[in-house]
């Protein structure tokens, strides 16, 4: 038998991934309930069994680069069921929590990012680096009168430590993670028969990008969940908001440097309500606060065995998005009722996390939008199931 | 034993036998010689029970027979100490199970009738010809002592448990030193909460025990020799381990070769006999004065580790025989022999580092376990639980012990080497009760590594280590492993299978039998009876019995403990031990008549009876587990119980009217088992099912003890039809007395044939086995065999 799979358990990564979440997925004796039980796991080679004995064995590379550990949306249906309580969708969450730190590049942000004894490190970057623009542009000061954000923190300073991390940083660092990740995905579909297309057809693997967005946008994965059918709110309503968010900060760029009308247009609207711009993003900040405070009554709620609690992975993300929300509106409120310089402060720890958001996307719980989106795409282009 | 009978007939109307019955015609029934006949609204109520008391004392009854419920109830209430009971059975046996034809009728249904009638002088026609039994008391003083044969854990602490109970016990054991493989052990697994770490072996502590202990006698370097006698009597001569000794019994064959000689040189030559020699030892006959009594014997010679046969060099010969091919063979009359698997694939004996689970945990038991091949810790280990080759058996005598075993090792893998490494093969993973939690402590090792597979083989890497290869895992495809070392998770086997360790003088011969249908342990039930052997007097335990746990052992070794003092206690007030507990009764053997056929002496299920050189039955009445199979087996009729015999049987059966053809009423005798089936037919009643009025049931001892005579005398008294209802036989029976119900199997095949000479039909006589829980079934199993009775007619002997 030459084509035997040389077995050689990595017990690092084992231990890693009890780190990361998955403390419980020694205890699965392979009754494969989880498989049956999971609501949106394909009939042919269903996960999550094979995945969990390959977590016990410490096969990495059964792991890391498989398409179905990003199709589970982690419902949990089979955690709740699990004879054993070894919560398999925890194990695959913690999973793609590696998985990220391993296409991350560079590894060593991979690395910190997802490390609970650095997030004071990750916090003190944007700080730092706002401070030392600040200070060094004469603007580390409170400026006086009406308050205008723009007067402290001058939009093209933000513009300029923003748009390269959007434009630049992020399509880099990901695009090597993109890429490394389908070259991975591909070969192991290959590799364990989940697919007959041998070649890997970029204009065809859009067209199933294409049909995965309505199912994303849709939520239809979360919908069949029955365990935790919770998520399908909190996470339907943080994503649109973000989504509307990305809509009014686009708009609002195009305002400034396109239409040359800066913020914060009080022609229009003192309150600053009743513009429909200036509604979307009242709506999608309220839509973000609640849909993050839901995230976390959701983390919190006692599923029994601590199923779903999740590890620092997870809730940095959800206290960043929390934290957005939070200061985002916060900021909008002091600053109509003239409350400076409380304002101010709270603007600059807005920018912190929008920072925070953006810079470390590609190392943060967040790279999932598009792992798993690739994974859903490709589970489509490799026929694993249909496109609806 | 002879003695005026006084009958006294007790007629009840409880229970709604006043409203079904005509009792008035029913007492009519009764002979006039017959006095005293009363009838009772409840004659199990105080004032019922008064009545018979009174006529005991002031009439002199002597046999009561109670019309009523059945036997199995109420045996207390109808206690009368030595005054014999009988128990007509119309409550559960005529008015539960059977429903009248017109139910709107006022007069009672002279079928349901008819039967009440003839049960009640079928019932008169026993209590005519039963008598009382007394104790059995043997001449020679009984011996309470206990042999516990082997010093392992289940020795030990079997020898503990009897001397804790106030019984001296003598630990007898082949090897230098007690406390067997318990005492080779680094560690063993759990045996208390929370059942997850290895625990420190407890033999020490059992070994100082019963060392420290006034009523326990350990002698080493000893085996048996031979055991004679029975329970309560039993003659054992020892002889130091490994010796020839002039009373080593010889074996089956060898026996009866000699005994023959004996015989054709008569009654005289034989008495004489030569002082027996280690060349020549004694034959069974020989009684050896200087033997050591005991009353019962505890079997804990526990297990040795089975070794995968080598493949033999073939030899030109046995080449030239291959060649012949299987066909040519098997027309030869030449059977296939039946092999064990060899394993060579897995590289036993080829490479130093693949070792048996027994030989790894020696070495664990030295220190940190160091690969044989260059002395290097073994840090990755594969434990192979099975030997694949497309087989999901495991290796011969593997148990839940072997899959324990094995996640033990695996632990001391980890306790060696913190980076260690051991992956686990199985096709069964056991571990039954709280050793759950054990599993799933070595499970949560991050070290430990488990998988259902199929192993391939283990081959060379070329620098030294391992490649373990196998197929069907649970990883979805082929794998392969490099190791250090590989363990075979081989079994358990138990020494009974190749060495007859007991020696037994006993006429079936010197060691336990049947062992070839259950692998080579003793034969018993699993559920019902674990620790009763066929030999009445020795108790199995531990791994003698099965492969178990030290745990286990020690647990099993208080249970044997209790039946060997159950045993010789029961001896000492003359009664019978299991399974009828208290039975005073014993064969009577009318040995003048014996024509020395010898059937009963292979017959009997527990070897209890030996015979002479001539062939004439020399019963051991502590043996005896009266199950009347030796009844059941006699041709001359000759063995009797005094409460059961050839004739109150065969009365009862004479005793049903048969119906004239005309009258178009068939007529079926059932031999029910009194252990499952007539509970059985009981529980049918109590549920209300109904069954043909046209049958008659008969409760026997056992189907075994069933003789053939009353067959005949049923068939030539116009009976149409014989259903004989018993336990299930086979490797999975339920037969009580193990071969009774296999035996009578054995005989209807043969009366069939009888039949069929006489122009009678087979089908009349049938066998059918029933658990005591498939009551249900039987009104089905009555109504079909009265079909096939209807089919093949009435019985042409009717009237004669």
């Amino acid at each position: 038998m030459a084509d035997s799979y040389w077995v050689e358990p990595d017990v690092k990564f084992v231990k890693q991934l009890k780190t990361l979440g998955g403390e419980t997925l020694k205890k699965c004796y392979q009754c494969a309930t989880c498989s049956v039980v999971c609501p949106i796991s394909p009939d042919e080679k269903p996960f999550p069994r094979k995945e969990m004995i390959a977590a016990q064995w410490g096969l990495k590379d059964k792991l890391v680069g498989n398409m179905d550990v990003w199709l589970c949306h982690h419902c949990n249906d089979c955690s709740t069921y699990c004879p054993r309580g070894a919560r398999p969708g925890d194990v695959l969450n913690a999973v793609r929590a590696y998985s990220i730190q391993q296409y991350a590049w560079p590894r060593w942000l991979g690395r910190i990012v997802p490390d609970a004894r650095f997030w004071w490190l990750l916090l003190a970057i944007p700080v730092a680096i706002f401070l030392f623009i600040l200070g060094l542009t004469g603007h580390l000061h409170i400026p006086e009168g009406e308050i205008e954000f723009a007067e402290f923190f001058p939009t093209l300073i933000v513009d300029i430590i923003f748009v390269p991390l959007a434009t630049f940083w992020i399509p880099l660092v990901f695009g090597i993670g993109i890429y490394r990740f389908m070259t991975d995905i591909h070969k192991n579909a290959v590799a364990e028969g989940k697919t007959k297309r041998k070649d890997l057809n970029i204009p065809d693997f859009l067209k199933s990008v294409a049909c995965t967005i309505p199912t994303i946008l849709g939520h239809n994965k979360f919908s069949d969940c029955t365990e935790n059918k919770d998520r399908y709110l909190a996470h339907i309503l943080v994503l649109f908001s973000f989504l509307g968010l990305f809509v009014v900060t686009n708009i609002f760029f195009v305002a400034l440097y396109i239409l040359q009308e800066p913020g914060p247009y009080p022609i229009f609207d003192p309150i600053g309500i009743t513009t429909p711009i200036k509604l979307l993003a009242l709506v999608s900040g309220i839509a973000l606060l609640i849909g993050s405070l839901l995230m976390l009554s959701n983390r919190l709620k006692d599923r029994g065995e601590n199923i779903g609690k999740g590890s620092y992975f997870d809730w940095s993300l959800i206290l960043v998005v929390l934290g957005l929300a939070v200061t985002g509106l916060l900021s909008w409120f002091t600053r109509l009722l003239h409350l400076s310089p409380i304002a101010y402060w709270i603007y600059f720890v807005h920018l912190v996390f929008v920072f925070c958001l953006f810079a470390y996307l590609p190392f943060s719980k967040l790279a999932h939008m598009v792992y798993r989106t690739l994974a859903m795409a490709y589970s489509r282009y490799a026929e694993r199931e249909p496109c609806e | 034993m002879e003695m005026e009978k006084k009958l006294g007939v007790y007629i009840c109307e409880g229970c709604g036998l006043g409203e079904a019955l005509d009792i008035e015609r029913l007492e009519k029934k009764v002979p006039p010689k017959i006095k005293i006949r009363k009838t009772h609204s409840i004659v199990c109520s105080p004032e019922g029970v008064q009545l018979i008391k009174e006529d005991i004392a002031s009439e002199g009854v002597n046999t009561v027979v109670i019309a009523a419920c059945s036997r199995r109830v109420l045996y207390d209430v109808f206690d009368f100490g030595p005054v014999i009971v009988e128990r007509v059975n119309l409550r559960e046996g005529v008015i539960w199970s059977h429903k009248p034809q017109d139910p709107d009728a006022e007069e009672p249904d002279e079928l349901i009738q008819e039967m009440a009638e003839d049960y009640l002088r079928m019932g008169l026609a026993e209590a005519e010809r039963i008598l009382p039994a007394e104790p059995y008391q043997p001449e020679e003083p009984i011996d309470k002592r206990i042999m516990v044969l082997g010093g392992g854990v289940t020795g030990l602490s079997a020898a503990l448990e009897v001397a804790k109970a106030g019984y001296e016990a003598t630990v007898i054991e082949k090897g230098a030193k007690v406390g067997g493989f318990a005492a080779k052990l680094r560690k063993q697994t759990p045996s208390s909460y929370p059942y997850e770490d290895l625990q420190e072996p407890v033999i020490a502590r059992i070994i100082k025990e019963a060392q420290a202990h006034p009523k326990i006698e350990i002698r080493t370097d000893i085996e048996v020799a031979r055991i004679a006698g029975s329970p309560g009597l039993f003659d054992i001569t020892f002889k130091p381990t490994g010796t020839k000794s002039a009373w080593d019994v010889m074996s089956k064959e060898e026996e009866e070769e000699i005994l023959a000689k004996m015989a054709e040189a008569g009654e005289e030559a034989a008495a004489k006999g030569d002082e027996p020699t280690p060349d020549s030892p004694a034959t069974i006959l020989v009684k050896n004065p200087d033997a050591e009594r005991f009353g019962a014997v505890i079997l804990a010679t526990g297990w040795k580790p089975w070794e995968p046969t080598k493949e033999a060099e073939p030899t030109p010969e046995a080449e030239g025989e291959e060649s012949k091919g299987e066909e040519v063979k098997e027309a030869e009359g030449e059977e296939p022999k039946e092999e064990e698997p060899t394993y060579d694939h897995l590289g036993l004996g080829k490479f130093s580092d693949v070792v048996t689970n027994v030989a790894f945990e020696e070495m664990a038991a030295k220190g940190k376990v160091l690969r044989p091949s260059d002395g290097k810790p073994a840090a990755s280990v594969a434990f192979v639980q099975c030997g694949g080759q497309g087989t999901d058996e495991d290796f011969p005598y593997a148990s839940s012990v072997t899959s324990m075993v094995a996640l033990k090792q695996a632990k001391y893998v980890r306790e060696d080497n913190p980076d260690g490494k051991a992956y686990i093969f199985y096709q069964h993973m056991r571990t039954p009760g709280q050793l759950e939690y054990f599993y799933k402590s070595a499970q949560q090792d991050e070290g430990i590594f488990l998988t259902k597979a199929d192993v391939v083989g283990v081959t060379g890497n070329g620098d030294g280590t391992l490649v373990v290869e196998a197929k069907d895992t649970l990883l979805g495809e082929n794998i392969k492993v490099g190791v250090d070392m590989v363990v075979l998770g081989t079994g358990m086997v138990p020494i009974t299978r190749d060495e007859p360790v007991l020696n037994f003088a006993y006429r079936q011969g010197r060691a336990f039998q049947d062992l070839d249908l259950f692998d080579g342990y003793p034969d018993s039930n699993f559920i019902c009876f674990p620790y009763e052997t066929r030999r009445t007097g020795f108790y199995a335990a531990g791994c003698a019995r099965r492969a178990m746990s030290i745990q286990e052992c020690t647990e099993d070794a208080a249970g044997a403990a209790l039946k060997a003092i159950q045993c010789i206690e029961s001896v000492y007030r003359g009664v019978s031990v299991h399974p009828r507990s208290g039975d005073m009764t014993l064969p009577d053997f009318f040995f003048q008549r014996c024509t020395q056929c010898k059937r009963c002496t292979e017959e009997c299920p527990f070897g209890a009876l030996d015979d002479d050189e001539k062939g004439t039955p020399l019963p051991n009445p502590t043996r005896c587990r009266r199950c009347g199979t030796c009844m059941g087996a006699c041709p001359e009729r000759i063995v009797n119980f005094p409460d059961y015999s050839i004739d109150s049987i065969g009365s009862m059966v004479k005793a049903i009217e048969v119906p004239e053809e005309d009258e178009e009423k068939p007529r079926v005798l059932i031999m029910a088992c009194e252990n499952d089936a007539y509970p059985a037919l009981d529980i049918v009643g109590l549920n209300r099912l109904t069954y043909s009025p046209y049958v008659r049931i008969i409760p026997v001892r056992c189907l075994g003890s069933v003789n053939v005579v009353w067959i005949k005398d049923a068939l030539s008294k116009g009976l149409d039809g014989i259903l004989m209802i018993g336990c299930k036989f086979g490797d999975d029976y339920q037969c009580h007395f193990i071969k009774g119900s296999e035996l009578a199997d054995i005989r209807m095949d043969k009366i069939g044939e009888a039949l069929v000479s006489l122009a009678l039909e087979k089908e009349r006589v049938q066998q059918v086995q029933i658990a005591i829980d498939e009551y249900d079934k039987l009104p089905g199993i009555i109504k079909e065999f009265m079909a096939t009775i209807e089919e093949v007619g009435p019985n042409p002997f009717k009237g004669f």
